[in-house]
């Protein structure tokens, strides 16, 4: 026990507990300094750059003066950068093989940071899943959902998947799909279609709405008439426009059909007995 | 709802308030009431489907309607207040696409005087300094469009449908339109087929004249020689149309400069 006691305090003597002190100050002085400048650069970018821009510089410049400080506390302590080098050779492998997923989920990251398909705050489509880019981190990218889900979709899974950027332009189409009944005079259905159109005012002048006689349905002759609309008023265009034109075709006495159904017997078989309840 | 006519128009200016005092301002189909109570402003509106009768009128009445009774609604409290509310005329806060009912064309060379009008805003304001705006609200809300050469580039705007008159005696007097004299210069040597101006509305300052009638200072428009190109003039001063005439607003948006160069296909359509 009196032997452990005098290692101890000689230990306590020599340099060794200085260059941990020396090397703890450091890391500790590192974080201190990664957070505050690059609390500060984001805050002198935030008028010119953009949010994903902001997050970029950062993270970056956080780590890396993170790094910076790391390296330092590690020469204090006395490591040889050459000796780990030669390692890292060797170790990269090691950890390569044991952490494929997250290296290309990692370098897929890279690729989606240099490509900007799309930006933080951003709504993107991703299979089904529909959500506002809340980050664009190094293995995956953060989504919120319209229902306020969190989803996380990992890089390497976002390049190779097809991936809609919804907000990327200021204007966007809605296509309406409309059924018109057999008998009615489709010169004057596209007439009350524009009509609509132009009285709404979300419903933009130019591009002009489109419409497109899609052919002779089973019980419709189908339409599409197709409007634009500035992007944030999508949805409330979407809403407003096949309200309006609902109210229209009844004003005109334009039916939009329901499947008909024709039962036919035969000629030579008698007709079906109908009977009427009250 | 009891209503007495106060005054004729204009229809903007100081307007002074009693307390519980509500007062409907009528233009073309915008209906608008505003309610001054102790500490508190409550505005509202609504437009009614447009009909000849309703077009053009201009009313300003005592009313003991509800402000709760309209569309849109909304309550503006202070810590006090006095009862004197500020009513502006504004033009439209992004540029007005000014589509003339019949193309025409302008041959080489040429150059004509138009007088387009574009939609105003009606801005409701307090206090003295600073002036604290309530709210800005179209009179008559006009349909968005987009200008540009596709749909990834071009800017948002609002549409209008205009005569493009070239006389002035042909204008009718439209209290809650602007008129803008537009001066197209042709320095091309091909025509130029006019479907659609672009008229910078937001850079554009509001003068009444001593007949009622509102402008904007004048516009030129000039398609350069190359014909890529066009020069866009704001006038500093009042047109010469105007005669007498006193500074109702300023522009919604300063600019550096007054001369813009810019594609043709920014400017022309």
């Amino acid at each position: 026990m009196n032997e452990l006691w005098i290692d101890f305090v000689t230990y306590l003597n020599s340099d060794n507990v200085w260059q941990i002190i020396r090397a703890s100050i450091l890391v500790i002085v590192g974080v201190i300094a990664a957070k505050a400048i690059s609390a500060s650069l984001a805050k002198i970018m935030s008028k010119s750059a953009s949010s994903h821009g902001i997050m970029l510089i950062r993270r970056g410049s956080y780590y890396l003066i993170l790094m910076l400080f790391v390296i330092s506390a590690l020469r204090e302590l006395g490591f040889n950068f050459g000796v780990l080098l030669g390692a890292a050779g060797v170790l990269s492998l090691a950890i390569g093989f044991a952490s494929q997923t997250s290296a290309s989920n990692l370098i897929s990251g890279l690729f989606l940071v240099a490509e900007r398909p799309f930006t933080v705050g951003d709504v993107i489509q991703v299979g089904t899943t529909v959500g506002e880019v809340l980050s664009i981190d190094l293995l995956s990218v953060k989504l919120r959902t319209f229902d306020n889900l969190f989803v996380r979709l990992p890089n390497e899974s976002l390049i190779k998947a097809e991936v809609t950027t919804l907000t990327r332009f200021p204007i966007r189409r809605f296509d309406i799909l409309v059924g018109v009944a057999y008998k009615e005079d489709l010169k004057k259905v596209h007439e009350v279609l524009d009509a609509v159109a132009d009285k709404n005012p979300l419903c933009l002048e130019e591009p002009k709405p489109l419409y497109i006689f899609k052919g002779f349905g089973e019980s419709s002759l189908d339409i599409q008439f197709s409007v634009w609309a500035k992007r944030e008023k999508f949805l409330e265009l979407k809403n407003s426009i096949q309200e309006e034109i609902k109210y229209a075709f009844d004003e005109h006495n334009i039916e939009i059909p329901f499947p008909h159904r024709t039962l036919y017997t035969g000629s030579k078989t008698e007709a079906f007995p109908v009977e009427i309840a009250k | 709802m009891s209503s007495k006519t106060i005054s004729e128009p204009p229809w903007w200016g100081d307007f002074e308030f009693n307390h519980d005092q509500c007062k409907e301002w009528r233009i073309d189909s915008l209906s608008l009431l505003v309610r001054h109570l102790d500490g508190e402003w409550q505005i509202a509106y609504q437009r009614f489907d447009n009909s000849a009768d309703t077009e053009n009128t201009i009313e300003i009445t005592d009313s003991t309607q509800l402000p709760e009774t309209l569309k849109n609604n909304s309550r503006y409290i202070f810590r006090k207040t006095k009862g004197l509310l500020s009513v502006l005329p504004l033009t439209a806060d992004r540029p007005v696409i000014a589509r003339p009912h019949t193309p025409f064309n302008l041959t080489a060379g040429e150059e004509a005087v138009l007088y387009v009008s574009t939609p105003l805003w009606i801005q409701l304001a307090v206090g003295s300094s600073p002036i604290k705006v309530l709210e800005s609200i179209a009179i008559n809300q006009p349909s968005d469009t987009w200008f540009g050469p596709s749909t990834l580039e071009g800017e948002l705007c609002y549409a209008t449908k205009t005569h493009c008159k070239l006389n002035l005696a042909d204008i009718s007097h439209r209290p809650h339109r602007v008129l803008t004299p537009v001066f197209v210069r042709n320095q091309a040597d091909t025509t130029l087929a006019i479907e659609r101006l672009n008229i910078p509305a937001p850079l554009l300052a509001i003068f009444s004249a001593d007949d009622g009638k509102l402008w904007t200072p004048g516009v030129t428009l000039t398609r350069e020689k190359d014909g890529d190109m066009a020069k866009l003039k704001i006038d500093k001063k009042p047109p010469k149309e105007a005669r007498n005439c006193r500074l109702v607003s300023k522009p919604r948006s300063d600019a550096d400069s007054t001369i813009f160069i810019r594609a043709f296909n920014t400017v022309f359509n």
